[in-house]
C-alpha cells in the first residue's frame, strides 16, 4: 500500500461511485475513479427540445435504443456491444447497463423515496429475507443530507410508508395534473391516498444547477442539471476539489490482492488500446452496479480468496433482487376530448400511490408479505410512433378518433418489493467471456408466490381504480404472465449484501467487506432487502454515509 | 425471452414478447406511450382469399447503433427501399386516410409516405414485421384491382379504389372471410400514417400537444377550463366528495 498512487480507487461513476468520490475528495482524499464507459458531457450531448419526428422511426424504441432514440443511455440498454451475459436454461433475466460517465444516473426515473424502519426490519417483523444492520434513525440524517445535496421535490405526507424529511429539505413539488387528480379521487373513494411523488428534480435552483423548466423528458438527460445525474453535479463538484482523477473507457477486470489477502489495486482493460493496466490503491471501492461489482469480486479469486474476493460467506452474487413490475391501463371515456393544456410538467409522476396496506398486512389480511406502489402513466405527451384509438375507416372521423383518445388513457405501473430467494442469484459463466476476455455474469431467476400474489393484488386493485373512473377493463392476465422479467425494472440489488455477521453477509453496515478491510462496496449490491421504493436515493445515501465513515477511518490512520 | 448470449436478434425477440405481454395487460384498452411496433405479425398462411405469399427479403443492414448522435439525428439512417410504384401506393393511401382539410395539411404534405418508407426500410425486427405485412398489402391492392377491374390499383377510379379499401378499412374483425390479412396490414399502415401525421409540427398542434416549451417559474398546472372539466368528470363519476386536496 505504500506505493499506492491514490489513497482510494473507485470503480464506477454512477450514483454510488460519484457520491463516494464527492464525499472523499471533499475531505481532502486523493481519488482515482475508473469508468468502463466513455466520457459523457450532458451540457453538449443532451437532446433538449428535440422532436420525435426529427429522430429515426419517430424516436421509437429499437434494439439499438431500447427506451427510444433520445434516451440518454450510451452503448447500453438490455445489451452492451460485445459484453454479453447469460442465463441458465430455465431463467429469464434482463440486465440494463450503460457504458458512459455517470452510468445509469443519466437516464434514471429520478423517483426518490426513503426506506423506513419498517423496510429495514422486515425479517424481524415477518421472518423473511434479511434485516439491515442499522436503524432508520441512524440513516435519517444522511437521507436529509443526500436529499439536500441532490435536490428532491416532494412533500412530507406523514404516511406510514413515507418517512418525513427534515424541515426545509424537500423542494416544493409541481402541482398535479388532471389525470392524476382523477386517479387521486378514485383512489380516495377506496381509502387509498395519492400524494406528491418525491423526485430528484430541482424546482428551485441549486449550486450550478438550474430549476426545472418543465419540458424535455428527464430520461433524455438534463443539460441544465435540474434532473439529478452525477455528470452535472457530484462529478464536477468532486473535480473542483482538485483531488479527483477520472479515467474513462477503463473496464475493470479484477481487484488485486497481496499475500495477506488485502486489496492493493485493480487491473483494468483500457478499451481504447485493449491493453491491461494495473494500478495500485490503498482502498478500493466497488460501485460498478450490483451485478458488475459482484462479477468483479467473483472474477478476483486468489489463494486467500478461493471462492472469489471477500466471499468467505458464499453470499457474493446471491440474494439478487429486482422490484416487481406489472401494469394495467385503460381508456377513460370521461377523459376523451378533454381540454388541452401543457401537461409536460416535470415529465414524470407529480402524484403517485404509495403502499397503503401496512395495517392490513400486519393484521394478516393479505396473502403477500411486502408492499408495492403505483406509478401513474397518463397525460398529453408529445406524439410519437404510437397513436391511441380504435381506428376504422379514414378521413375526418379517423382523425377525430385519434384526437378524442389523446391523453384519455391511464396506466398503473406496479413497483413492488420482492424477497430474496435461493433461486435468484448470479454467478460466473464457466464458458463465456466478453470481448475483453473477462468471464461474464450468468443469471438465475425464479419468482416466488410472494411476488405473484402481490402482483395479482396489484392488478385487481388497478382494475378497481380504472373501473371507478368509468373504464371498461377486460379479464386480468394471470400474475405469472403479467409480472415483468427479473431485472426488467432495473432495480437489481443485493448481490453483496450488508449485515450483522460475516457468516451471512458480505459487508458490514459501512459497506466494508468483512474479509478485506480495505475493500468497500457502495452500490446497490449492499442492499439487505429491496423495498418497493426505487433504489437510487438509498444508494446515494449509503454511499455518502459510508464514504464519510471511510474518510474518517483514513484520517485516523485506521486504514 | 432470452436464452444465453444477448444479441440484437434475441433482444428483439424480448421486445416482441414483452409487447405481446403488454398487449395482454392493457386488456383491450389503449395506452399512453410509444409502442410503435406491431405485436401481431401478419402471417402468410391465410386460408381464404388471396394474399401474396412470395418471399420478401429482409433488410440486412446495421441500425444506427447504440451511441448515435442525439443532437443531430441522422437524416437518413438507412436507405429507403420502397419502389416508386410502392411509394405511389402509400401516398395514395395516405391521402385517403388523412386528406388535407381547409387550412389543415394532410398526411401527404407532412411527408407521411417518406416516414412509412423509412419505417419499412429499417433493419429492426419490429419494423421488418411491418415491412413484411405492408409490402404484401401493397401487392394485394394491385391484385384486388386486377381481379375486379383488370387494372392496377392506381389506375382504377377513385370510387373503385374506395370500394376496395372499404373491404379492409374497418378492422380485421369486421372484414369478410378472406380479407382478414389485408385488413390487419391496412390497420398497421394506418397507424403509421396517423403517427407520422400527429408527430409533425402541424399534426401535433392539431392533436393539442402544447408542451416542449420552457416555462419560467413554477409549473402552472391545469387551466381553469381543464379544472372545470375535471370537476364535471368527478361529478359524473360520483367522485366529487373525494376530490384531491393537498392535505390528502
Amino acid at each position: 500500500m505504500a506505493d499506492a498512487t491514490h489513497q482510494v480507487l473507485i470503480v464506477g461513476s454512477g450514483a454510488g461511485g460519484a457520491m463516494a468520490a464527492y464525499e472523499l475528495t471533499k475531505a481532502g482524499i486523493k481519488v482515482l475513479l475508473l469508468e468502463a464507459g466513455r466520457d459523457y458531457d450532458p451540457k453538449t450531448e443532451t437532446p433538449m427540445f428535440k422532436r420525435n419526428a426529427d429522430a429515426p422511426l419517430m424516436a421509437t424504441s429499437t434494439a439499438d435504443k431500447n427506451f427510444g432514440y433520445y434516451d440518454a443511455t450510451v452503448d447500453g440498454g438490455w445489451s452492451v456491444p460485445d459484453e454479453p451475459y447469460t442465463t441458465d436454461d430455465e431463467s429469464e433475466f434482463l440486465w440494463w447497463r450503460a457504458r458512459m460517465l455517470g452510468g445509469r444516473t443519466n437516464h434514471w426515473g429520478r423517483y426518490s423515496l426513503r426506506f423506513s424502519e419498517h423496510d429495514f426490519k422486515g425479517k424481524s417483523r415477518d421472518g423473511l429475507g434479511a434485516d439491515w444492520p442499522f436503524e432508520y434513525a441512524d440513516i435519517a440524517p444522511w437521507y436529509d443530507k443526500t436529499e439536500t445535496l441532490v435536490g428532491v421535490c416532494g412533500t412530507n405526507t406523514g404516511l406510514d410508508d413515507m418517512p418525513d424529511s427534515a424541515e426545509g429539505v424537500l423542494q416544493p413539488p409541481p402541482v398535479p395534473r388532471v389525470p392524476e387528480l382523477l386517479v387521486a379521487a378514485a383512489a380516495k373513494k377506496h381509502g387509498i391516498a395519492a400524494v406528491p411523488m418525491h423526485r430528484a428534480v430541482l424546482t428551485r435552483p441549486k449550486d450550478d444547477r438550474a430549476a426545472c423548466f418543465y419540458a424535455t423528458p428527464c430520461g433524455h438527460g438534463c443539460s441544465i442539471g435540474a434532473a439529478f445525474q452525477t455528470t452535472t453535479s457530484l462529478l464536477p463538484m468532486a473535480q473542483k476539489t482538485g483531488n479527483l482523477e477520472v479515467i474513462t473507457d477503463a473496464m475493470v477486470k479484477q481487484v488485486n490482492t497481496d499475500d495477506s489477502g488485502n486489496v492493493n489495486g485493480v487491473t483494468y482493460v483500457d478499451k481504447k488500446t485493449a491493453k491491461e493496466v494495473s494500478v495500485g490503491a490503498g482502498v478500493v471501492i466497488l460501485a460498478a452496479s450490483a451485478c458488475e461489482s459482484a462479477r468483479i469480486m467473483l472474477n478476483s479469486a486468489s489463494d486467500k480468496h478461493p471462492d472469489g474476493l471477500a466471499n468467505s460467506s458464499g453470499q457474493v452474487g446471491r440474494n439478487l433482487m429486482d422490484s416487481t413490475g406489472a401494469g394495467l391501463g385503460a381508456t377513460i371515456p370521461a377523459l376523451k376530448n378533454r381540454p388541452r393544456y401543457n401537461e409536460d410538467g416535470h415529465t414524470a409522476n407529480h402524484l403517485f400511490i404509495p403502499w397503503w396496506g401496512h395495517a392490513a398486512q400486519e393484521a394478516g389480511e393479505m396473502d403477500f408479505p411486502r408492499g408495492y406502489h403505483f406509478e401513474i402513466g397518463s397525460g398529453f405527451r408529445e406524439p410519437g410512433a404510437g397513436v391511441s384509438g380504435d381506428f376504422k375507416g379514414y378521413g375526418s372521423d379517423l382523425k377525430q378518433e385519434a384526437i378524442a383518445n389523446y391523453g384519455a388513457s391511464i396506466y398503473f405501473a406496479l413497483r413492488g418489493e420482492m424477497l430474496p430467494n435461493e433461486h435468484c442469484y448470479m454467478d460466473i459463466d464457466p464458458s463465456v467471456t466478453d470481448k475483453w476476455g473477462i468471464p461474464v455474469a450468468r443469471f438465475h431467476w425464479q419468482w416466488s408466490e410472494h411476488e405473484l400474489n402481490q402482483v395479482a393484488h396489484g392488478l385487481s386493485t388497478a382494475k378497481t381504480l380504472l373501473e371507478t373512473m368509468g373504464a371498461e377493463v377486460g379479464e386480468l392476465p394471470a400474475p405469472e404472465q403479467a409480472i415483468a422479467k427479473g431485472g426488467q425494472i432495473i432495480h437489481e440489488v443485493g448481490t453483496t449484501r450488508m449485515g450483522q455477521s460475516k457468516t451471512d453477509s458480505v459487508t458490514n453496515q459501512w459497506g466494508q467487506t468483512w474479509d478485506c478491510p480495505n475493500l468497500f462496496v457502495m452500490d446497490g449490491g449492499v442492499f439487505a432487502s429491496n423495498p418497493h421504493k426505487n433504489c437510487t436515493l438509498t444508494i446515494l445515501t449509503l454511499a455518502m454515509r459510508n464514504a464519510n465513515w471511510l474518510a474518517g477511518q483514513l484520517q485516523q490512520g485506521a486504514l | 425471452m432470452k436464452q444465453s448470449l444477448p444479441s440484437t436478434g434475441q433482444i428483439s425477440l424480448t421486445r416482441r414478447q414483452s409487447l405481446k405481454l403488454f398487449a395482454m395487460m392493457v386488456a383491450g384498452a389503449t395506452l399512453p406511450g410509444c409502442f410503435g411496433q406491431s405485436s401481431n405479425p401478419v402471417s402468410n398462411t391465410a386460408k381464404a382469399g388471396h394474399w401474396p405469399t412470395l418471399t420478401i427479403e429482409p433488410i440486412s443492414l446495421p441500425g444506427y447503433g447504440q451511441d448515435p448522435n442525439l443532437i443531430v439525428p441522422p437524416a437518413s439512417a438507412w436507405p429507403k427501399t420502397l419502389t416508386k410504384q410502392q411509394l405511389d401506393l402509400v401516398s395514395r393511401i395516405s391521402d385517403v386516410l388523412l386528406p388535407a382539410e381547409g387550412a389543415k395539411p394532410g398526411a401527404l404534405s407532412i411527408g407521411a409516405p417518406s416516414v412509412v418508407d423509412e419505417w419499412v426500410s429499417a433493419p429492426y425486427s419490429g419494423q421488418q414485421r411491418d415491412r413484411d405485412s405492408i409490402l404484401r398489402l401493397l401487392m394485394w391492392l394491385d391484385e384486388e384491382a386486377q381481379i375486379h377491374h383488370q387494372q392496377g390499383f392506381l389506375s382504377v377510379t377513385e370510387a373503385q379504389q374506395k370500394a376496395i379499401l372499404d373491404t379492409i378499412a374497418f378492422g380485421e374483425s369486421h372484414a369478410q372471410a378472406g380479407y382478414e390479412m389485408p385488413a390487419r396490414a391496412f390497420n398497421r399502415l394506418r397507424e403509421l400514417v396517423l403517427a407520422a401525421y400527429f408527430c409533425s409540427v402541424p399534426g401535433s398542434r392539431e392533436i393539442g400537444y402544447m408542451g416542449n416549451v420552457a416555462i419560467s417559474g413554477d409549473y402552472p398546472g391545469p387551466t381553469d377550463e381543464a379544472k372545470a372539466h375535471l370537476d364535471d368528470v368527478l361529478a359524473q363519476l360520483g367522485l366529487s366528495e373525494y376530490a384531491y386536496t393537498e392535505a390528502g
